[in-house]
């Protein structure tokens, strides 16, 4: 499963960076906080769909679709 | 000593030893670092302390290279430097470069670290980080209002021990806590405080080891090597710019290049056998380390009212349903204000400079004994062209400005951003063009210089390039007009005003049309590449501070502008009298190029009047419509109209009208400049700001050529399709 998956409503934790993704996105992930373990939560999605706004560690990060799937999150538990 | 003041006695004013040196730069005792996250406040505390006055605004990235200011605090100057903000020091972009290259060269004598109180399990990470490269640290707990609002509640002093630097809460906006903070700042800088060197704990075991086998190497060769862990991590992690360092004297004057090889060759190695494991073990252990201290320190009452509020604001301006409505009835509201709102004080500087002034100079002249090519270059030409720039430019800036910074300044732009960038996705640009492209509504050169809050360098291009297709404030008198003569009095008159009124919001369509192409057409041509990543914070809404944003974005945007348009507006005065008066052979100039130019101008449904107007008014779009009426009435050569040769005049709509049929306009003529207003070279103003942004010939031609390609295919298809069908 990852980010992209995640519904309005539940809550996901982050595994870790998908491999394909590249380095300096990769860096850029975990400057932001997107590290193992952290808990993220959908905040807002925009009319069209995408981008989608992402709650992790008491700030609001908007991601695109397809650099949100780079982010990869331990199977649901809630 | 000066005397004291009852006010500076008292214990509640010790801020009264700060002296506010603003931009003065020369000697200095201590240099002070201010670093931290984008949009934490840190252009207000270095306005606090130095006096200046920093754009500031509810928005990422408003500072992205180097402020310096100078303050004086007891007896001792220091110098501020306030750093681009940065999210880590571990990446590679040209903000984090530059933070970090000042840290660890510039060896200030205390980095401030301004961190958001509210979300301290990010902005921690960073103090982390800097603690690894020195120890001469404060934070500075900035947004504490803020943060109580949102229930947020740190124990501060405990905050301070588990870090083992000095913790200062301030908020910064409402001034409180700038007197701690300068009396921490001092004591670290005096080395009244010495703080412990901290280390990034909980690096796991291959990773760990890797740090401290090239750190031992390091320092084997030079012990005195500063942020040595530090130097160790970046070196694994294939920092160029440290590699370069470390083999010059930058960093270490003992160590040769040819030392260094070994080292390099084995960071290299630990790079790759770790790969990227290793960066995710950093991070991962610093976040974990700032989660640890933020869970024994902070306490958040998640159920507050303003956490509530602010998720609902997002989801009503965001929702798929409300969230373009509300865009366009605010951004269009801000419009319509400034075109209803700014015609009275337009009015009153009218009349004041044009009616009032100007008279009484051309008497004073006469008086003086100017001959008539002085007192006519000085003040028809001049004083005219001047004059008319302020009196049509000044109202709506200082309008659209403040209006557009409150909604900044509330948080609602970068949502603008969020909502729109699906579209601009499609064009291969970047959301935040969306607010770039609205700030050209009111300014194309402040719209120029707003591309600034876009990373990345070729979606920054694209929005520079792309701004003037945002019809500005000093285009709009010219679409109102033609519209309301040439289009209004097609229909019947009751339906004239909305007729009219939609013919201009189709010109604004028509230029974000053109935006999204040319935005489209480039990302595939000249710029081609990939939409970069995007990250957009979206920061919590602030109430507005409504006196210092209209100050600010005065002083900022709106006088800034108009400085730089009298600056060419007075030249170009000068210039457009010459023409007209300077006779060679039996014509004025004017009147050539007028003849040299009307073949080629009834090609695109223009005239030689229309085209020299734009040629010669070139500093300003607002003297285009004066400068045409002036030229019009030269050449039908009646001397009941107008002022004379070469001076601008003023009359009714009316009265412009009569004039311009006069000269044989007609509704093709009155719709091409409609077009040829919307694509056509930037004024002077914005093509100079889009130089001093890029610092490049070629994309300062093209920003200025491509609108006018445009602007004559359009025209040219126009007419001929006009002439095939009527």
């Amino acid at each position: 499963m990852n980010l992209s998956d995640l519904k309005l409503g539940s809550k996901g934790i982050i595994k870790g960076i998908a491999k394909d993704c590249s380095k300096e996105v990769h860096q850029r992930f975990l400057d932001l906080g997107f590290v193992a373990g952290a808990v993220i939560s959908v905040h807002s999605i925009s009319p069209l769909k995408d981008p989608v706004a992402y709650s992790i560690y008491n700030t609001i990060i908007s991601l695109r679709k397809e650099d949100a799937r780079m982010v990869l999150l331990e199977a649901e538990n809630e | 000593m000066t005397t004291h003041s009852a006010c500076d006695l008292c214990d509640l004013n010790k801020a009264a030893d700060l002296k506010k040196l603003g931009n003065l730069s020369g000697k200095y005792d201590y240099a002070i670092a201010l670093a931290g996250n984008p949009n934490t406040g840190k252009s207000t505390i270095f306005n606090a302390l130095t006096g200046l006055k920093q754009h500031t605004g509810n928005w990422p990235g408003k500072t992205v290279t180097r402020a310096e200011g100078s303050f004086l605090y007891g007896d001792q100057t220091y110098r501020l430097v306030d750093l681009p903000g940065t999210y880590s020091l571990m990446s590679t972009s040209e903000d984090e470069e530059v933070a970090r290259d000042y840290i660890l060269f510039g060896e200030p004598d205390v980095t401030v670290v301004v961190v958001d109180a509210g979300r301290l399990e990010r902005h921690l990470s960073l103090v982390v980080q800097i603690q690894e490269i020195t120890t001469k640290v404060v934070v500075c707990l900035n947004l504490m209002d803020e943060a109580k609002r949102h229930g947020v509640e740190i124990d501060v002093r405990g905050l301070s021990r588990d870090l083992g630097v000095p913790v200062i809460p301030t908020s910064a906006r409402n001034k409180e806590g700038i007197t701690e903070l300068l009396q921490a700042i001092d004591q670290v800088a005096t080395g009244k405080f010495v703080a412990q060197q901290k280390n990034i704990t909980g690096i796991s075991g291959a990773s760990r080891k890797a740090v401290q086998d090239i750190a031992t190497d390091l320092l084997a060769l030079d012990a005195q090597l500063p942020s040595v862990s530090w130097i160790a991590m970046r070196l694994i992690q294939q920092d160029s710019s440290i590699q370069a360092a470390l083999a010059s004297d930058t960093l270490s004057t003992t160590i040769t290049e040819t030392q260094v090889g070994p080292i390099l060759a084995k960071a290299r190695k630990y790079n790759e056998t770790l790969g990227l494991d290793y960066s995710d073990n950093v991070a991962g252990a610093i976040f974990e380390q700032v989660s640890t201290i933020v869970k024994g320190r902070v306490q958040v009452d998640d159920n507050q009212r303003a956490f509530r509020v602010d998720r609902l604001i997002d989801r009503v301006v965001t929702s798929k349903l409300l969230g373009f409505p509300l865009m366009l009835l605010m951004l269009g509201g801000i419009l319509w204000l400034t075109i209803i709102g700014s015609n009275y004080p337009s009015e009153a500087l009218s009349y004041l400079l044009l009616e009032q002034l100007y008279p009484f100079l051309k008497e004073g002249a006469v008086s003086l004994n100017f001959p008539w090519w002085l007192s006519g270059f000085l003040i028809d030409g001049v004083y005219l062209a001047t004059a008319w720039v302020i009196a049509v430019m000044l109202p709506p800036m200082a309008i659209f400005f403040p209006l557009f910074t409150l909604l900044e300044d509330f948080g609602y732009l970068p949502r603008v951003a969020f909502n729109l960038d699906r579209i601009f996705k499609g064009a291969g640009a970047h959301g935040k063009q969306a607010l770039t492209m609205s700030m050209g509504f009111g300014c194309n050169a402040a719209g120029v210089v707003a591309t600034r809050i876009i990373n990345s360098p070729r979606e920054k291009l694209i929005a520079i390039i792309t701004n003037n297709f945002s019809l500005c404030n000093g285009r709009w008198p010219t679409q109102i007009l033609m519209a309301t003569i040439f289009i209004g009095a097609l229909v019947p008159k009751y339906m004239a005003p909305t007729v009219s009124t939609l013919a201009v919001v189709g010109i604004v369509v028509l230029g974000i049309a053109f935006t999204f192409f040319t935005s489209w057409m480039l990302s595939k041509t000249m710029l081609k590449g990939e939409s970069s990543f995007f990250t957009l914070e979206l920061p919590p809404y602030r109430p507005p501070r409504v006196w210092q944003t209209v100050y600010t974005s005065l002083i900022d945007r709106t006088l800034i502008v108009l400085w730089r348009a009298v600056v060419f507006a007075a030249p170009a005065g000068a210039i457009i009298w010459l023409v007209c008066n300077i006779d060679v052979a039996d014509k004025s100039i004017a009147l050539w190029m007028i003849e040299g130019l009307n073949p080629f101008a009834v090609l695109i449904g223009l005239n030689g009047v229309i085209l020299l107007a734009y040629i010669v008014a070139i500093p300003a779009n607002e003297i285009v419509i004066p400068t045409i009426l002036m030229l019009t009435a030269m050449v039908l050569g009646d001397a009941t109209l107008g002022e004379g040769a070469g001076v601008m005049f003023e009359v009714s709509d009316g009265e412009i009208a009569t004039i311009l049929q006069m000269a044989g306009w007609t509704t093709l003529t009155g719709v091409n400049l409609m077009l040829f207003s919307l694509l056509h070279n930037p004024c002077s103003t914005t093509i100079y700001t889009i130089y001093k942004e890029t610092h490049s010939v070629k994309w300062t031609t093209v920003a200025s050529i491509l609108p006018i390609i445009f602007g004559l295919m359009v025209c040219f298809t126009v007419t001929q399709l006009w002439h095939i069908f009527s």
